[in-house]
């Protein structure tokens, strides 16, 4: 049997312009990885029942782009787009982040997979424009200080399921 | 016209990295500009600058004290970014209950001998 981890995400705001959310799921890496960056799967999960996905196009490598358009049920479109900025199959993605509906909301979304005993962590990792421009300016200083972070994280998790 | 995308919009307001360093400083209360300046090692025309947008977009307020202007922090005015995080929270979390359900299905679908 596996746990219900429905409404589980962890949402956390570091900063006013960061978002990062953590959710685990009963997936090996390799196959949490392919559903997140290949259309034929990204279709199937992405949107809600009553929505329609009419456009899903993932061009997954350093400087390819993707779209993805969204038709709600009273027929609004939403059309989220960007640009691969890193590409690590199966750990990792950066990418440019754009919602055509907040034109003002422009992020880099980095994407990171970890597997613990069957179990896989995604984190994504939301910022505005210059903060994320900040953050790859300075280097790896911060992605290791998030890892750090989730393995914290991970471990804690773990020790909530055995005192459970 | 570049300029009025900047002073119209609280997301792009505190987009600007430095700005957000003046917010964070007025959360301890009033402060003159020149304890701003102190505080964050800018020179006074810069932060001068960037109280000048944030005063636009309404999340700092000001008022005069002797020869002095006392700036104020109004947290307010940071509500379309809480209500904007709120709605993106409640989506991403249906989202991924239907990624979750998504990868069960598919693995419960292929033959496990792999």
């Amino acid at each position: 049997m596996t746990p219900d981890r429905h409404g589980s995400a962890v949402v956390v705001f570091p900063s006013e312009l960061e978002i990062v959310t953590t959710r685990e799921f009963d997936a090996p890496l390799e196959l949490v990885f392919e559903v997140l960056t290949k259309p034929e799967h990204v279709r199937n999960w992405f949107a809600p029942f009553t929505d329609v996905v009419t456009e899903c196009s993932i061009d997954l490598r350093v400087g390819g782009d993707y779209h993805i358009v969204v038709v709600t049920e009273d027929g609004a479109e939403c059309s989220f787009r960007g640009t691969y900025i890193e590409v690590e199959p199966p750990t990792r993605t950066v990418a440019t982040w754009l919602f055509e509906g907040w034109p003002d909301a422009d992020a880099v979304e980095t994407v990171e997979l970890h597997e613990t005993d069957g179990v896989t962590t995604l984190t994504m990792r939301l910022a505005f424009r210059d903060q994320a421009g900040r953050d790859h300016m300075t280097t790896s200083d911060g992605q290791a200080d998030s890892l750090d972070k989730l393995e914290d994280y991970l471990a804690s998790l773990q020790r909530d399921v055995v005192s459970s | 016209m570049a300029r009025s995308s900047t002073t119209a919009d609280v997301f792009n307001a505190v987009a600007e990295t430095r700005r957000r360093e003046i917010l964070d400083t007025l959360i301890d209360g009033e402060k003159a500009v020149g304890a701003i300046v102190s505080d964050l090692s800018l020179s006074q025309p810069q932060v001068s600058k960037h109280l000048r947008v944030l005063s636009e977009v309404g999340l700092v307020s000001s008022r005069p004290e002797g020869r002095r202007r006392l700036y104020r922090l109004e947290p307010s005015r940071l509500r379309p970014f809480h209500e904007w995080l709120a709605k993106y929270e409640q989506t991403l979390n249906e989202r991924l209950d239907r990624m979750d359900e998504y990868l069960e299905q598919l693995q419960q679908g292929e033959p496990s001998d792999t």
